[in-house]
């Protein structure tokens, strides 16, 4: 249990910077999520904290300790992979004592400290089975006994849940994430699922290209995206483009002139607009923003309906309301959407 | 009915695979096991110089091998050899297998043939080559007397030495390609979660590795095992007529001394040591490893 920090961590293979500059505090106990498409860096930014990867350049602390340059094996970094990487040829109770072993933890205690850690995990009792004889979610929380079981100063999770199915998955994600709370252990997990990051996490890190796009919390991510990239990639957003020609005003490729917040600099830009900040018919009425447009596909999620809006050649604003309640719209219908200015966020450039 | 049905199709199926495996059944058969048994009757027989070989039912020539102290000394240097030849392959083949199996590279395929290259020229062609290279005025000798190191060129030819190295390069390729292919099957993050767990890379490949690769292992050191306990060439070219193994004693009581008899039953004494000592070696691993 330690903070960890990572400072102006580069990876590159020959020409190529697979992770560029990347800087992380997270303090004492926080739950991080690194999100991004596959190829980002954020794979490679665990590996680098695991040990398994030497940086380019950059430091990596944990507590008090400079880690950079330590194998693996001296980092005390508990470990859960995507496969669960449990050992075959031991039973659930060896491979949990495995890493007390090799701390030399004497047979009694570790005796106890390996039947706590099933515990944790409600797996107690299972210590005489063999891997292969096991689900695969008791593998994955086996995994999680033995990465637990050596106190770690830290917990990498390296995608644990993408080999789960959809039910389980939700489960074993709760258990992680009250296990992780209880122990107050600083965790990273790496994932390219949005929706378990959203869930996990005490705070999130957008990572594309190598870089890292925003950090912050859900909220912060998700209502003050910091670039384009991390207003499609958290959540969902229409993008139009445009240009800012004066102060709160954003004229789209189009010609549709459209109000926006008075604090965006004039230039090329493009507009993001969240699906549910965009009202339709007669509740746009009033707003700072009415367009007309006209309905060209209707999507039906359950308890929302998507409402495919063209409003220009170029330009589709995707809007999204309670499916039941007023009629449903059909595919051709003229449509009137509106939204407040204060809903528009506008990134200058492309 | 419906059950029926199943059963037929279920039977249908058995006698397809059984149909399929007659072919190597019956070459199996007729090639190996029918030469074995006329080797074994063989072997029971007399000889009488002259007379070549004469209908017996005799232990005479297992008697003969075992009081024998030279060919005693034959079959103890046969086992000295093989045993030698397959910890060496296991030792610098095991690193090359992992580096192998390992290996990020795109040139994969091309080391992989490397490795195999070797088996393109045959044991005699290869021995052959050796003999150019360990001979008094080979190219050791004359790179090393020509840097100086020695005055008198090294006696590698005609000793054991020579088919030592012979048989380890021979057998080297069988050993690699055996463990590489097991290897492969390990996940890598089998060894990282030993890593991460605080097993430094010597304690993660006695306690995770070998385990794992004992499979591999296993039939690796059989495959060299067996090959060099039943070396011929390497011996014969690389060893000279004064240095006797097992495979070329064989040959000359059939050949050479036309003793058909103990010829068999020296056959049969090699065969059941490399059987003996396989099955020993396995019961041994077994315990050790595949029931934990």
């Amino acid at each position: 249990m330690a903070r960890l920090q990572i400072n102006g961590l580069v990876k590159k293979y020959g020409d190529a910077t697979v992770v560029d500059g990347v800087k992380l505090d997270i303090p004492d106990g926080e739950f991080l999520v690194l999100l991004g498409p596959s190829g980002c860096g954020k794979t490679t930014t665990l590996r680098m904290v695991a040990g398994f990867i030497t940086p380019t350049a950059g430091t990596i602390r944990i507590g008090e300790r400079d880690v950079t340059n330590l194998p693996p094996w001296k980092r005390n970094c508990g470990l859960v992979f995507q496969n669960y990487a449990l050992f075959p040829h031991m039973t659930v109770a060896e491979n949990v004592a495995f890493g007390l072993e090799m701390r030399k933890v004497d047979p009694a205690t570790r005796a106890k400290r390996v039947d706590e850690a099933l515990r944790m995990v409600r797996l107690g009792g299972f210590g005489e089975r063999y891997p292969r004889q096991m689900s695969g979610g008791q593998q994955q929380r086996v995994a999680l006994a033995r990465a637990l079981a050596i106190q770690p100063d830290v917990l990498l999770l390296d995608e644990p849940l993408s080999n789960l199915d959809a039910k389980l998955r939700q489960e074993v994600r709760v258990e992680i994430r009250e296990l992780q709370r209880a122990l107050g252990l600083t965790t990273i997990m790496v994932t390219h699922d949005q929706e378990e990051a959203l869930t996990m996490a005490d705070r999130l890190v957008v990572m594309s290209e190598g870089h890292v796009r925003q950090i912050g919390t859900k909220r912060e991510l998700y209502d003050h995206p910091a670039d384009p990239f991390v207003a499609g990639f958290i959540g969902r957003s229409s993008f139009i483009a445009g240009r800012v020609t004066a102060r709160g005003t954003f004229v789209t490729d189009n010609g549709v002139t459209i109000q926006i917040a008075e604090h965006f600099a004039e230039g090329p830009a493009s507009l993001a607009l969240r699906p549910e900040r965009v009202a339709l018919g007669d509740a746009a009425k009033g707003l700072d923003n009415i367009v007309e447009g006209k309905v060209e596909f209707v999507s039906y999620l359950g308890a929302v309906l998507d409402i495919h809006v063209r409003i220009g050649d170029h330009d589709r604003v995707i809007v999204s309301r309670p499916t039941h309640g007023a009629p449903e719209p059909v595919e051709g219908d003229a449509m009137t959407i509106g939204w407040a200015k204060s809903a528009g966020l506008v990134y200058s450039g492309t | 009915m419906a059950k029926a049905g199943t059963y037929d199709i279920e039977k249908g199926r058995g006698s397809t695979a059984a149909s399929l495996l007659l072919p190597a059944t019956i070459f199996v058969a007729i090639g190996l096991l029918v030469p074995i048994a006329i080797l074994f009757r063989y072997s029971l027989n007399a000889f009488v110089p002259g007379k070549f070989m004469v209908d017996a039912f005799t232990i005479e020539n297992y008697v003969k091998f075992f009081t024998d102290p030279f060919y005693l000394s034959v079959l103890w240097r046969t086992l000295r050899v093989a045993v030698f030849c397959t910890v060496a392959c296991l030792i610098l083949g095991f690193p090359l297998a992992y580096v192998l199996a390992r290996t990020q590279t795109r040139f994969k395929n091309l080391l992989i043939i490397a490795v195999v290259l070797p088996l393109f020229v045959g044991n005699a062609v290869r021995a052959a080559g050796w003999m150019t290279a360990l001979g008094n005025k080979g190219f050791f000798n004359a790179m090393l007397m020509k840097l100086g190191l020695i005055d008198q060129p090294l006696e590698i030819m005609y000793t054991e030495n020579a088919v030592l190295i012979g048989i380890v390069a021979v057998n080297l390729p069988f050993m690699v390609l055996t463990l590489q292919s097991v290897i492969e099957g390990i996940s890598r993050s089998v060894e990282e979660a030993a890593f991460s767990l605080g097993a430094g890379p010597a304690t993660m490949t006695r306690r995770v590795l070998f385990p794992l690769a004992m499979p591999g292992i296993l039939a690796g050191t059989i495959l060299t095992f067996i090959l060099a306990m039943n070396a011929y060439a390497t011996p014969v070219l690389l060893g000279g007529p004064k240095f006797q193994m097992m495979g070329p004693l064989v040959y000359g009581q059939f050949a050479q001394q036309n003793n058909w008899p103990f010829g068999g039953a020296i056959s049969f004494i090699l065969m059941t040591a490399t059987i003996l000592l396989t099955m020993t070696a396995n019961i041994l691993v077994q315990r050790r490893y595949q029931t934990r």
